[in-house]
């Protein structure tokens, strides 16, 4: 009886939980939830949204035909490079970063401040002025020619379209993992360190064998993050290109490539949603792939 | 019906959420009409300052001849096609919008804009316009919209670089491709600013007989027009006697001839008003665009006021249609020269054809190719630039780069 009574109070209790929580869940189910199975369902149909809405149950078609779709695979190929390229770049300079300023260097705080800020500016902002410093006559060729090398058409030409985006990327985004780091850095206990010294090692040894393995939990973290991330590279390339993905589909990305479809050409939102759908399986394998390289619960 | 609107435009948000793209217009712009006053909603892309101001004058004239009708004037400053389409799927869409003859016949084709033929009266006069912009807007003998204005390209060129030079205003192609080679310097200076885009090549690419695009396909590998592109290549690669804009710093081609980095520019009625505030003191000339083999040849491009088929005010909606296009309405509008005139009796009186920055441009329009195809336009657009680009920058050769980008069009449009 007593039991009854309990687990009564406790259905109770969990409803009011539920009632406060009603809110958030609601706009969860309407905004989250929803759209992507609402985008599932998309996936397996041909869908015209103008006018009066026609939806065509086409099975596996919008998948097949991703796999006949040469834009869909240059697209691929770009943000594969993209990502090989990225991810290692800025996890190793934010690990770099992050120890350096923590090495107790004069004006630390200073540095901090100075490295974090590209990361609070809006990455459209970034990517207008980025354009800037690229045009032909821009800060980056006058650079260059200080020292007597050749300019670049940064922008135009296909060959390097990609790369201009991939620095830009890279200086952006490694001051967040950065901070990451550095509040990794603070629980390494110090003793390490001292026992370290104790038998000789130098700081590069301490760096290498004492720091980078005891912040694997959190390498693994950024690198996640960091695949996440890249694999979503939309923006800075839609700028870039004002939304062609040219030169010649140099910087035409998986995202963009869906965008284009779900928007710029009619009839093509249910292989759009396909797309978005195989992109979402494509980071899920890649996430994984890494955790199984990574091994962070054989930390202590 | 009405669920199918309602997923129709959550499948819009799942997108715009996938794709990290924010920025949808959620306005609420109907109230209640209570039969004293109806208010309809006027949206256009964001325009000079100027010529925004202009418009509103249009349409507190308009709001005092009908005391009835209020507009309420929308800017999309961005994406506007984007988000046109958005807002008409989600059923919140504009009653009268601007449309672009290139977006029109996809457009169109979706059944969401309202054919006009039945609000079209005897006095409204269409035979007034010109033929080739009205026809961008017809599909199976509907009219669907009625132009505001329209600009064609005229060849502006540079009257101190060409009289250093000695050289003449050139009447044919050759003699242009001779002009253009004579002014570069190799030194940045180029003869011809080159926008390397379809919009602005469709009537080179189709001077020799080719065509661009055939039945709604592309047909645009075809060698003639591989034929007739290649000397703008070749200017490009052999003779190095032009440059698009991002190659001297410039971001597109008005600018580039400002900062007189080049000698000639194919431009539009707007690069007139944006050369007189940016560049003051240049001093230029313009002349309609060199013949290709004895034929004269431009672009034209006009945009008209379309009504939503869903609009629920479709009378008020038109009386604000006529009195735009009507022809106190474009003579008003046409007056400070942002756009030229698509009717040919406010065309007459405007005196543009006399002008002599705006002649050539006028002259231009009974020959003109309107820039719009079939409801593939875009695709074709978009595939033709991509792959025409890294041939004009010499890395493929042009055959080559305009096969592939066919091929994939035409995949593209079967596959839709």
């Amino acid at each position: 009886m007593s039991n009854r009574n309990f687990s009564k109070a406790k259905a109770r209790e969990a409803g009011q939980g539920y009632v406060f929580m009603s809110p958030t869940l609601l706009v969860l189910l309407l905004f989250i939830i929803g759209p992507i199975l609402y985008a599932i369902f998309l996936a397996f149909h041909k869908v015209q949204l103008l006018g009066a809405a026609d939806f065509q149950y086409v099975g596996f078609d919008n998948f097949t035909k991703i796999m006949n779709d040469e834009k869909a695979k240059i697209a691929l190929w770009n943000t594969f490079k993209y990502v090989i390229i990225v991810v290692p770049v800025q996890t190793i300079l934010a690990l770099v970063l992050a120890a350096t300023l923590n090495a107790g260097i004069k004006g630390q705080k200073f540095f901090r401040i100075i490295y974090f800020l590209p990361t609070l500016t809006s990455s459209a902002v970034l990517t207008l002025i980025f354009m800037w410093m690229y045009n032909q006559n821009g800060l980056f060729n006058k650079f260059l020619s200080i020292f007597g090398l050749p300019g670049y058409n940064w922008i135009g030409d296909p060959s390097i379209a990609l790369n201009a985006i991939m620095m830009m990327n890279i200086w952006s985004t490694a001051p967040f993992y950065m901070v990451i780091y550095l509040a990794a850095l603070q629980d390494i206990p110090e003793s390490l360190y001292e026992a370290a010294e104790l038998d000789g090692a130098n700081v590069f040894q301490k760096f290498l064998f004492i720091t980078v393995p005891n912040l694997r939990p959190v390498t693994s973290f950024v690198v996640i993050m960091g695949l996440i991330g890249t694999f979503q590279l939309f923006d800075q390339s839609y700028i870039f290109s004002g939304g062609s993905g040219g030169p010649n589909n140099s910087t035409l990305t998986v995202v963009l490539l869906i965008y284009q479809y779900a928007f710029k050409s009619m009839g093509t939102m249910g292989y759009a949603a396909a797309i978005a759908f195989a992109l979402a399986i494509v980071i899920l394998i890649a996430t994984l792939i890494q955790r199984k390289f990574s091994k962070e619960e054989s930390l202590y | 019906m009405k669920i199918k609107k309602m997923l129709a435009g959550m499948s819009m948000t799942a997108l715009m959420l996938g794709t990290a793209l924010t920025g949808c217009s959620g306005d609420k712009e109907k109230t209640a009409s209570n039969g004293e006053k109806t208010e309809i909603t006027l949206a256009g892309w964001g325009s000079s300052p100027e010529e925004t101001k202009l418009l509103d004058e249009i349409l507190k004239d308009f709001e005092s001849s009908h005391p009835n009708i209020k507009v309420k004037r929308e800017t999309i400053a961005d994406q506007y096609m984007d988000v046109i389409k958005t807002r008409l799927i989600g059923g919140e869409g504009p009653d009268v919008f601007y449309l672009d003859a290139f977006e029109a016949p996809g457009l169109i084709s979706t059944g969401t804009v309202q054919p006009l033929d039945e609000y079209i009266k005897e006095d409204f006069d269409l035979k007034d316009f010109e033929e080739p912009l009205i026809k961008a807007f017809q599909n199976e003998g509907k009219t669907y919209g009625v132009p505001k204005g329209y600009s064609t390209l005229a060849m502006f060129y540079n009257k101190k670089m060409l009289e250093e030079a000695g050289v003449e205003v050139p009447k044919t192609w050759e003699e242009f491709q001779a002009a253009s080679k004579k002014l570069s310097n190799g030194k940045g200076v180029y003869g011809f600013g080159a926008s390397p885009e379809l919009a602005r090549l469709y009537h080179i690419a189709q001077a020799k007989g080719g065509k661009v695009a055939t039945d709604n396909k592309a047909t645009f590998a075809d060698q003639k027009v591989v034929d007739s592109l290649q000397p703008i290549v070749d200017m490009h690669n052999v003779e190095k006697s032009a440059a698009e804009p991002k190659e001297t710093g410039a971001t597109w081609t008005g600018e580039m001839f400002g900062q007189g980095k080049a000698a000639f520019v194919f431009e539009g009625n707007w690069a007139i008003p944006y050369l007189k505030a940016t560049f003051p003191d240049l001093e230029y000339g313009t002349a309609e665009l060199p013949e290709i083999n004895g034929k004269k040849g431009t672009m034209a491009y006009t945009v008209s006021y379309v009504m939503n088929a869903a609009s629920e005010k479709k009378e008020a909606s038109w009386e604000l249609i006529s009195y735009l296009t009507g022809k106190e309405g474009m003579e008003k509008w046409t007056s400070k020269g942002f756009e030229l005139p698509s009717r040919k009796s406010v065309a007459e009186k405007s005196g543009f054809a006399e002008d002599e920055i705006r002649g050539p441009l006028v002259a231009g329009a009974p020959y003109a190719t309107v820039w719009a195809d079939d409801t593939n336009l875009p695709i074709i657009f978009n595939n033709f630039n991509n792959q025409f680009i890294s041939s004009f920058l010499g890395e493929q050769p042009l055959d080559k780069a305009l096969k592939a980008a066919e091929t994939q069009a035409n995949k593209e449009i079967e596959n839709q």
